[in-house]
């Protein structure tokens, strides 16, 4: 079992590891937008609060958009479909992604963090920063299942777009650009029910001392499970799928199509 | 016919599934007994890529069921007692075969015999190179080496040798034919038909989705009997009437289902031939001449 889930996750970084034109961007971008848009914030707790808007935008970034999105090109490959006819629980597959994404989420984070000590005057005791921490793991298996559930239902082609079109708003949403409480009314009305929202809100509050509330955890839980259940649901539907080209001589089967029950 | 499903490498019945409104495969009833290679043959799109998905379990069949050493297709335990080779036309670029080798064989629970798979299947020279830049026969020989890693006692070869040149191909046959004779069960889809009868002891022709023809090679052989005969006759000489012979090239040939007889008659009337040759039907015509007995109009 080990062995197993150790090799999935071998095979995974290392694909990934070998393609720096994949990972240098992918990890640098938040890290580079937070230096352009959230390290100029002043200091203080409006710097901290930035520089974890941030982290977890890194996050979904990484997370949702590189690493769950990326499932729908990989869905439809023969080398995917031949992973499966192999031994050993197909969950093993969805653990590996999950685990190579918090790898390239911890980097991706740590860039962040480390552009905000060398540009603001944050300081942060060690407890704010563990908490943050644990928060940016929450958020990324919860991200990064979002994103799988999206690649999961969409085509290929489809995936990027969509995945556009769904993680810049809910960036947005969520307060990770722009505060909540300078959000419109209807705006915040919607912010409220976004797993990102409740990612912003765990991470402001470990910054600043606050505990967690629990309608947060129990949001990002809910989306999360929401998610899985989406996956596993495309999963199931994978398997009685339609082929993607249909022999044309079958169509021309003089019998026509017969009934099987 | 004593095997029990338990016994057998595949025991199908009744398989059917449909896309959409194409009825892709119907009616596949199926059994492959250990130490037996089957050969899956079907025109593109009569159902042969669909029969093998179910036979691993990749998709779920609309109605009827699998059976892989008696355990449902798909199910961890026969994917454990299974292999196949992967389309070989895209593998990540970015890893060596060592590395999917390891990686193949972990998932069966076992590391790799990288020594014995190098020389099975000639990866000498690329065991530790990126598959980034692999010709479609070096590639071949990856996913040849992938269906075996796990020491599966039933393999599914999905076209397993286009692209591999001649002496590749020869080295695969051997391996075939010995991991049969070793009690492997095997079944192999192919467009060369001669490799098909150099590996294989039964077949199953699938025509529009069902199973059409299907038995042992050699009584499905000794049923039509047919052998072919070839011989120079000297210019201007015709042969009888009653030979049926038909012109080809410069040389004769004519068919008959007691070589004996025909022979003896030829030698009676004197007929001048040279060069004679016998040779049975190969599969290939074989099976023509019975989908063209049984074929309905």
């Amino acid at each position: 079992m080990t062995r197993h889930l150790s090799a999935e996750t071998k095979l995974t970084l290392r694909i990934l590891f070998r393609q720096p034109g994949f990972w240098v961007p992918t990890v640098l971008f938040p890290a580079m937008l937070y230096a352009f848009f959230g390290a100029n914030s002043g200091g203080g707790a409006w710097a901290s609060h930035a520089m974890a808007s941030f982290a977890v935008y890194a996050v979904l970034g990484v997370g949702f958009f590189q690493f769950g999105v990326s499932v729908a090109q990989d869905r439809a490959s023969p080398f995917a479909t031949w992973q499966r006819s192999l031994p050993g629980p197909a969950g093993f597959l969805w653990l590996a992604r999950i685990l190579a994404s918090v790898i390239f989420v911890a980097i991706a984070v740590a860039l962040v963090v480390a552009v905000s000590l060398a540009m603001t005057d944050i300081s942060l005791p060690a407890m704010a920063w563990a908490r943050l921490a644990a928060v940016c793991l929450m958020a990324t298996v919860a991200a990064t299942i979002m994103g799988i559930a999206l690649g999961s239902v969409a085509s290929a082609r489809a995936a990027v777009p969509l995945a556009n079109l769904i993680y810049l708003p809910l960036a947005y949403l969520g307060g990770l650009w722009v505060p909540p409480m300078v959000m419109p009314g209807a705006i915040n009305a919607i912010s409220v029910w976004t797993p990102t929202r409740a990612m912003g809100e765990l991470a402001w509050a470990a910054i600043e001392g606050r505990a967690w509330a629990a309608q947060d955890l129990g949001l990002l839980a809910a989306w999360t499970l929401a998610a899985a259940a989406l996956v596993s649901v495309a999963q199931m539907r994978q398997r009685r799928a339609l082929l993607p080209a249909k022999p044309l001589q079958s169509l021309k089967n003089p019998e026509g199509p017969r009934a099987t029950h | 016919m004593t095997d029990t499903p338990t016994d057998l490498a595949i025991h199908a019945r009744g398989l059917a599934k449909r896309f959409g409104p194409v009825q892709a495969v119907s009616r596949i009833d199926l059994d492959l007994a250990p130490g037996q290679a089957l050969g899956l043959l079907g025109t593109n799109g009569a159902g042969k890529s669909t029969t093998l998905s179910l036979l691993m379990g990749l998709r779920a069949p609309d109605t009827g069921q699998a059976l892989i050493f008696g355990h449902p297709a798909g199910s961890p335990a026969a994917r454990r007692l299974s292999g196949a080779t992967p389309q070989a036309t895209d593998f990540p670029d970015q890893i060596t075969p060592r590395e999917i080798l390891t990686y193949a064989a972990a998932r069966y629970g076992t590391a790799p015999d990288i020594s014995a798979l190098i020389r099975d299947f000639g990866l000498n020279d690329l065991i530790d190179r990126r598959i980034a830049g692999f010709s479609g026969g070096q590639m071949r020989r990856v996913a040849l080496a992938l269906a075996f890693v796990g020491q599966p006692r039933l393999v599914f070869l999905d076209e397993p040798t286009s692209g591999l040149d001649s002496a590749a191909q020869d080295r695969f046959r051997i391996q075939a034919r010995a991991y049969v004779a070793q009690g492997g069960a095997l079944v192999l889809t192919s467009h060369h038909w001669d490799e098909i009868e150099a590996i294989c002891d039964t077949i199953a022709l699938i025509d529009r989705g069902e199973i059409v023809l299907s038995g042992r090679i050699d009584t499905i052989r000794a049923q039509t009997r047919i052998t072919r005969l070839a011989f120079d006759l000297p210019p201007g000489r015709m042969p009888p009437p009653w030979l049926l012979a038909t012109p080809d090239g410069a040389r004769w040939q004519a068919e008959t289902t007691d070589s004996d007889t025909t022979l003896r008659r030829m030698v009676t009337e004197g007929l001048p031939f040279a060069n004679l040759t016998l040779h049975p039907l190969d599969l290939k015509d074989l099976i023509d001449r019975l989908q063209h007995k049984d074929s309905r109009p």
